[in-house]
């Protein structure tokens, strides 16, 4: 009813529109027409052209699209990717902000060489042809002098597959792949694995009856996007969920259950839901005799009795008999009623529960991957592994094509990797890396970081500081990185790598029941190319688009690889030339081209019925469906080609052919199975056993390091939970994120208010927190939101730099003073915080937030676990108030005493060997993995 | 058809997708946003939760922020749609204060006023808007609320929905699913001076923060723990306007008023010094208003882009007519003719609306509950007189050092009793309006922060004290020295000052979201 009296401007007198659509459809993509929300209400209209790609904020690989204007050539916006079977068109908060970190007025935008002394920060310009031939130089003589070894990238954030870089290091022969999974995900995914074969879970939530999260997966974690919207899809729909954080989560605040639990009492809860689950028979029998291995159990640990499943059913019950809710209740400082409730919606919910421990407490704590195999037996119990609405092994929905011209396996096994301590470590020992080197384990001739800060997110960064200036210990040290880090100042080469909009990557992720591949591509070179322009590589592209020599890392590597071996002779050269071409060098359209034509199955039928080559529909649509509703690959059957001249153990029922395992026969019936040993879900796991830890062979609770028994409340001391994330930041890459920084920027102690009454302390007030290599000093905020006894601080929060106008962004980091004041004694001091700055952004002198938090990482020693490897975050910390001489932001940290830790925690490990004289079980997952001769130690 | 948003926050994860895909969309300036999440947790532990609130312009059917716009910026669109022209704004920043919903705010790039116009531009193509887009679990819904097929229109119809602040008469169009009451009202919200990932914008205005609240938080209260920067509008540019027209105004009423009364012998100061000094500080009250502005040189736009509804521009040419009234008068007293008495009683009435009209303004700033007095028109009148007697005691206590004798004894005693009997009716005003609570909650605290708050202090002492107890002590001592009433004048003049100030401090001191 539009009054009269409300003037109306004689802009309004417009043309109603009709029902609104979300997407612009693809058809009109390449000529779109907007109108400029800069000079509306005038109409002026923008023409552009609408490209996808995918987001570079985390894992998720969710589906942007870029709006570029035709005449400038200057992306607008990113959108999401309405093609996108995982995103839909949607994205968080760190997808759209992208535009901030591609348009950031201080990136860098060449190649930066160090001038001066490593740590200096002092930088000059340089070609990429000079930082190619001295690095190519420096890998080729490491191979050339056998030194293998001490050639290794060293990588944060892939955001691609990891066999698409495999390709690289196993063309080299080198056993090179360091990550960051063990200050990560390291503890959930050995758990998972142990089970099946196969690191993470793939929870079908949307058709989940009922959702369990060890997880704040509505905020954060892989893959945050995607399985929000389906948590909230099936909330909507009458689903119940349950979230065990010890903190108040985003994700727990929408659940229905939420167990603040004691940190590493998880395992405990679980197993005392299991227990509801076999005292009042409420689990799936039928499945776990099909699809456990329990006859191996019983013939290694029952042997004395009859090999029945019933038997086995005994004791199970048996074995878990004393995980009464009661017990766990009291270890984890809840109620007990409310486990056997959720016990009883998980029955209810049958083989559609869902379930997920990505970080949380399997990163936080001693023993945390038996929380993963805690949960795992959960949904095994009640039948939901690979079931509509239950949780899958990732595997079962991802797809990863081959690319063209796979190298062999590297021959050699690198123990700065894996070193015999940790045979069973899931991914890498890398924050124990500075250690390593430290002991004289090994030195690093070519060293890359990639889109990693380890002196920033990984424990016990003065340690890193301290390796990464040794020149004699990391002889050359290459930095690729979209900005600005703490670990780059401590580079030789700071190497501009392109973000979301800057690259080309093929990422394939399990976000729900059905399997999927995205493709990330450079916009600006494709918008540029389809004006008729032509560019051998990307960052000459990025140069004309005015963004200066940004480049991508399949180029580079091409490249690299190519001057490391020019001639062929040490057999690299043949994988990086053209499948289309031999003895060309292959580009990056070669490479994308042959794995969409030969390696995508239905890609190049979807392309030929549109009437576009396989390349074409993907930097057209840059996503594809290539299976939906994937469900129950275990059940798959063998197909007949392989049945035939197979054979099948009468024991343990596995199918074989030619000495490869094909798979088992459950119930008469060949099918894929698990890639166990057994071929099963593996409840007893006999590799645990055989490496020396039988009394861990079977999911079990271990108390954690930072279990009630270890923390003297009454003491001053508490537990510190340092690893909870936000949902608007990721690690390093958001701190030129302006649009995401001024919403969230700093990091203060989580007290509940219980705890600030005895410290006699109020929101605002300084504290104290005490490691054993250190200390800082953060100010406190009282909530209800954490548990009484413990004291929580976000990841993420805390930036640094060196100097006023370099080596950090300047939205998000405090100038800080770093010295040594006695050998290996580490003070940092905030000169000042974050400031307003000139730049060609006006928003720069907009800045009002003046904290960035507190870098509390730094005073953490390495806490490796002794099966899983994963480095436990959580601290015993003992609280304190500041002294006057102590000020906010201060961060005190002894290297010594980091470094006879490390020795301690290595005294838990029980090393390698294991049977048959292996380095490590070969059937265990292992990124990058050497040929099988490399997993043996060399006799004598 | 009328467009409207439907925002599920049963849905919503509170990512802050919808804020950073709006401010990408308009590229919208660091510390200032068209739509944000608020944060705010209840509860004692273990029995705590989080929850959260999408926030934006409600694109009113009634829009306050429409009918105050002076320049007709702001308007709506036949879709229903609240749209803005900022090439229209003055940056009068009247609608930030008409705005029951803190939607509106100042870019810093164009000093201009914006807001969430519905991403108009989009939807003019067909499309939704950004927000409503990004958001991974589709919790914002958009769609023709006169259309009952339309989705928006039938879950509107069949759920249970709210909207902000209903009893405002703005008649929003954005309905809220999953969130009420504490949720949507900060005064059901316990106040907090920080946030749990960032710190308060140091430019906010705290003085609402500033009260008493509990070592342990009391369990069902709501506790805001996120925020976006929510800056004041006005400041002491507009404090002073007030405090400058009930100069003009009252010098020339009481110039009108004297001079009706037969008080010839003091001529020349009622009919040239009393206009001059009228016309003297109109120029500066109409200074001050441009100068507010953020836009200045736009000013001109009243004349040639008005909103006749808008107070801002009828009271604008309210001031105007006044002015040349004053001229007039001026000219002919110059020009040696005579001084109508139609003149004088014409020029009399318009002081009186001069002074008066700005209790429609501010009555037109629907979101400042503590501004919509019924009282505030006759106290302007009420300060326009005491300033205009204070001014002229002052006067007479200049003239005291210069040679001439202008104010007879009369006009100067006349002047002090009605000085000391405005100030007794000021007084009895701002009680009422004070100590006895009517209106809306936001209004009785808005006053709390005068009495009992962190404004108390300030009031108390210069308002009440110096600004009217200590002249009406000064003025009422038998002694024959005119010291102690220029005295009174001056502190009289400091104390209505200092009460604008503050009036205007505590109006826009109580939080809208």
């Amino acid at each position: 009813m539009p009054d009269h009296r409300i003037p109306l401007n004689p802009d309004a007198l417009k043309l109603e529109p009709n029902g609104l659509a979300s997407y612009p459809p693809v058809e009109k993509w390449d000529d779109w027409v907007e109108f400029d929300t800069a000079e509306w209400p005038r109409k002026v209209e923008k023409h552009c052209r609408i490209l996808p790609t995918i987001c570079f904020n985390c894992e998720a690989a969710c589906g942007l699209v870029a709006v570029v204007e035709k005449d400038t050539n200057k992306i607008r916006r990113f959108e999401g990717n309405p093609e996108h079977p995982g995103s839909r068109g949607r994205n968080c908060a760190k997808g759209p902000a992208t535009l901030n970190q591609v348009t950031d007025p201080e990136r860098i935008r060449y190649p930066l060489k160090r001038v001066g002394k490593r740590g200096e920060g002092k930088w000059e310009r340089v070609s990429w042809d000079e930082v190619l031939q001295d690095i190519a130089g420096r890998v080729r003589k490491a191979l050339q002098e056998d030194r293998r070894n001490e050639i290794m990238y060293h990588v944060g954030r892939p955001g691609h597959e990891l066999l698409y870089h495999q390709r690289v290091l196993h063309s080299w022969g080198i056993d090179g792949h360091n990550s960051h999974t063990n200050v990560c995900s390291a503890g959930a995914r050995a758990g998972y694995a142990f089970w099946s074969g196969i690191d993470r879970p793939s929870p079908d939530h949307a058709n989940a009856r009922f959702i369990l999260l060890l997880s704040s997966h509505l905020e954060t974690g892989h893959y945050f996007n995607p399985h929000a919207q389906r948590i909230i899809e099936a909330k909507e729909a009458g689903t119940k969920i349950a979230v065990i954080d010890t903190r108040l989560s985003n994700t727990a605040s929408k659940a229905d259950y939420w167990m603040s639990t004691w940190p590493g009492s998880e395992a405990a809860i679980l197993l005392a839901m299991c227990n509801v689950l076999l005292q009042e028979d409420l689990f799936d029998r039928d499945f776990l005799r099909h699809w456990v291995n329990w006859e191996e159990y019983l013939r290694e640990e029952h042997s004395d009795k009859p090999q029945t499943f019933q038997t086995f059913v005994a004791v199970l019950k048996e074995s878990y008999a004393s995980f009464t809710p009661e017990f766990a209740a009291k270890e984890a400082g809840i109620e007990p009623g409310v486990m056997v409730e959720v016990a009883h919606e998980i029955a209810k919910a049958g083989s559609a529960f869902s379930a997920h421990v990505w970080r949380n407490t399997a990163a936080g704590n001693l023993g945390g991957w038996q929380v993963a195999r805690a949960l795992q037996f959960l949904v095994v119990l009640v039948g939901a592994v690979g079931t509509v609405g239950g949780t899958a092994p990732n595997a079962a929905n991802k797809y990863i094509p081959a690319p063209p011209l796979m190298p062999p396996p590297s021959k050699v096994w690198n123990e700065l990797l894996i070193p015999k301590e940790f045979p069973l470590a899931f991914f890498e020992m890398s924050f124990l890396l500075p250690h390593f080197i430290k002991e004289g384990r090994g030195k690093l001739a070519m060293y890359f970081t990639r889109v990693y800060n380890p002196v920033w997110t990984n424990p016990d960064g003065m340690s890193w500081i301290e390796m990464l200036s040794d020149e004699s210990k990391v002889e050359r040290h290459a930095c690729l990185t979209p900005t600005w880090s703490e670990t780059a100042w401590f580079a030789d080469y700071v190497l501009p790598m392109g973000h979301a909009s800057e690259r080309h990557d093929l990422m394939s992720q399990e976000t729900q029941a059905a399997r999927w591949i995205g493709f990330r591509q450079p916009i600006l070179r494709v918008a540029l190319e389809k004006q008729g322009k032509k560019f051998a590589t990307t960052y000459e592209a990025h140069e004309a688009a005015g963004i200066g020599q940004v480049w991508e890392e399949d180029e580079f590597w091409i490249e690299l690889s190519w001057r490391v071996d020019p001639d062929g002779s040490l057999g690299i050269r043949k994988y990086f030339e053209s499948p289309y071409e031999p003895g060309k060098k292959m580009t990056v359209d070669d490479y994308y081209r042959w794995i969409f034509e030969n390696s995508v199955p239905g890609l190049p039928a979807a392309a030929d019925k549109l009437g576009l080559t396989p390349l074409e529909y993907m930097r057209r649509y840059g996503a594809f469906l290539i299976e939906d509703n994937v469900y129950k690959v275990h059940e798959a059957a063998l197909k007949s080609s392989d049945l035939a001249d197979s054979s099948t153990d009468p024991n343990s029922k596995i199918v074989s052919k030619n000495g490869a395992v094909l798979g088992v026969e459950v119930d008469g019936k060949a099918c894929v199975g698990f890639p166990t040993p057994s071929r099963k879900l593996e409840f007893f796991s006999k590799t645990i056993k055989d490496w020396k830890w039988p009394e861990h062979a079977i999911p079990g609770y271990i108390k954690s390091h930072v279990h009630p028994d270890n923390i003297d409340l009454a003491a001053g001391e508490m537990l510190l939970l340092p690893t909870f994330r936000l949902p608007t930041l990721i690690h390093t890459r958001s701190g030129n994120a302006k649009w995401l920084y001024e919403i969230s920027n700093r990091n203060p102690l989580w007290l509940n208010s219980k705890d600030a009454q005895n410290f006699d302390v109020k929101t605002g007030d300084l504290l104290k927190v005490h490691t054993e290599i250190g200390y800082f000093i953060d100010k406190v905020w009282v909530t209800e939101g954490i548990k009484p006894g413990v004291i929580a601080c976000s990841h993420h929060l805390g930036r640094w730099r060196l100097a006023e106008e370099q080596g950090g962004e300047r939205w998000s980091t405090a100038l800080v003073d770093l010295k040594q004041m006695g050998e290996g004694k580490w003070m940092m001091r905030t000169i000042h915080g974050i400031k307003p700055f000139k730049s060609d952004d006006p928003d720069s002198s907009r800045i009002f937030w003046q904290d960035g938090g507190v870098h509390q990482n730094l005073t953490f020693p390495v806490q490796p676990d002794f099966i899983s490897g994963q480095h436990c975050w959580h601290q015993k910390v003992r609280i304190t108030k500041p002294g006057p001489d102590d000020k906010y932001g201060d961060v005190f940290v002894d290297t010594n005493k980091s470094h006879e830790v490390y020795k301690k925690w290595l005294l838990k490990t029980r090393p390698a060997p294991g049977p048959d004289n292996l380095r490590r079980p070969y059937w265990l997952p292992r990124s990058y993995k050497p040929a099988l001769e490399a997993y043996y130690f060399k006799k004598g | 058809m009328r467009y409207g948003f439907l925002i599920d926050q049963h849905r919503c994860i509170g990512c802050h997708a919808c804020t950073v895909a709006c401010k990408e969309e308009h590229n919208i300036a660091v510390g200032v946003n068209r739509t944000w999440v608020k944060y705010v947790e209840k509860g004692q532990y273990p029995d705590t939760r989080r929850h959260f609130a999408v926030l934006r312009c409600n694109h009113c059917d009634d829009a306050p922020c429409i009918e105050i716009c002076p320049t007709v910026s702001l308007f709506r669109r036949p879709d229903g749609i609240v749209d803005f022209d900022n090439e229209r704004c003055i940056g009068c920043k009247s609608c930030m204060q008409a705005c029951p919903y803190d939607a509106l705010y100042i870019d810093p790039e164009r000093n201009t006023a914006a807001k969430c116009n519905f991403d108009a531009s989009r939807v003019e193509m067909g499309y939704k808007p950004a927000c409503e887009v990004v958001c991974p679990t589709q919790a914002i819904l958009s769609g023709d609320l006169d259309d009952p097929t339309s989705t928006i229109s039938k879950r509107v119809a069949m759920e249970k929905v709210s909207v902000r602040k209903a009893e405002k008469g703005t008649k929003p169009k954005l309905f809220y699913a999953g969130v009420d009451g504490d949720l949507l009202n900060p005064t059901m919200m316990e106040p907090q001076d920080t946030h749990f990932w960032a710190d308060k914008d140091p430019g906010e205005d705290l003085y609402a923060l500033k009260t008493k609240s509990a070592d342990r938080p009391t369990p069902g209260t709501a506790r805001e723990v996120y925020d976006v920067p929510h800056i004041t509008p006005w400041g002491k540019k507009i404090a002073s306007y007030l405090w400058t027209k009930s100069i003009s105004t009252g010098v020339l009423l009481l110039s009108a008023l004297l001079l009706n009364m037969g008080f010839e012998q003091d001529g020349i100061l009622l009919s040239i010094f009393g206009p001059m000094v009228s016309l003297l500080f109109l120029a500066a009250t109409m200074g001050l208003l441009v100068l507010d502005l953020k836009k200045p040189s736009r000013f001109i736009f009243l004349l040639t882009k008005p909103n006749l509804n808008s107070w801002l521009v009828l009271g604008g040419y309210v001031l105007m007519v006044f002015g040349l009234l004053l001229v007039a008068w001026l000219a002919l007293i110059f020009n040696g003719g005579m001084l109508y008495p139609w003149l004088v009683w014409l020029t009399a009435m318009f002081a009186v609306a001069s002074a008066g009209y700005s209790a429609f303004l501010f009555a037109q700033a629907r979101g400042r509950d503590f501004w919509q007095s019924p009282m505030l028109f006759w106290h302007l009148i009420v300060q326009a007189f005491a300033a205009g007697a204070a001014f002229f005691i002052l006067l007479r206590g200049i003239e005291a050092l210069t040679p001439y004798a202008l104010m007879s004894p009369a006009m100067f005693a006349w002047l002090n009793q009605a000085l000391v009997i405005a100030l007794f009716a000021s007084l009895a005003m701002i009680f009422g309006d004070l100590f006895m609570k009517h209106g809306a909650e936001e209004s009785v605290r808005a006053g709390e922060l005068l009495l009992t708050g962190p404004l108390s202090k300030s009031f108390w002492l210069f308002v009440i004290g110096l600004g009217v107890v200590g002249p009406i002590i000064l003025m009422l001592w038998p002694i024959s020295s005119i010291v102690p009433n220029v005295i009174a004048a001056v502190l009289v003049l400091f104390g209505l000052w200092m009460y604008e100030h503050l009036w205007i401090k505590a109006g826009q001191a109580v939080p809208l979201s």
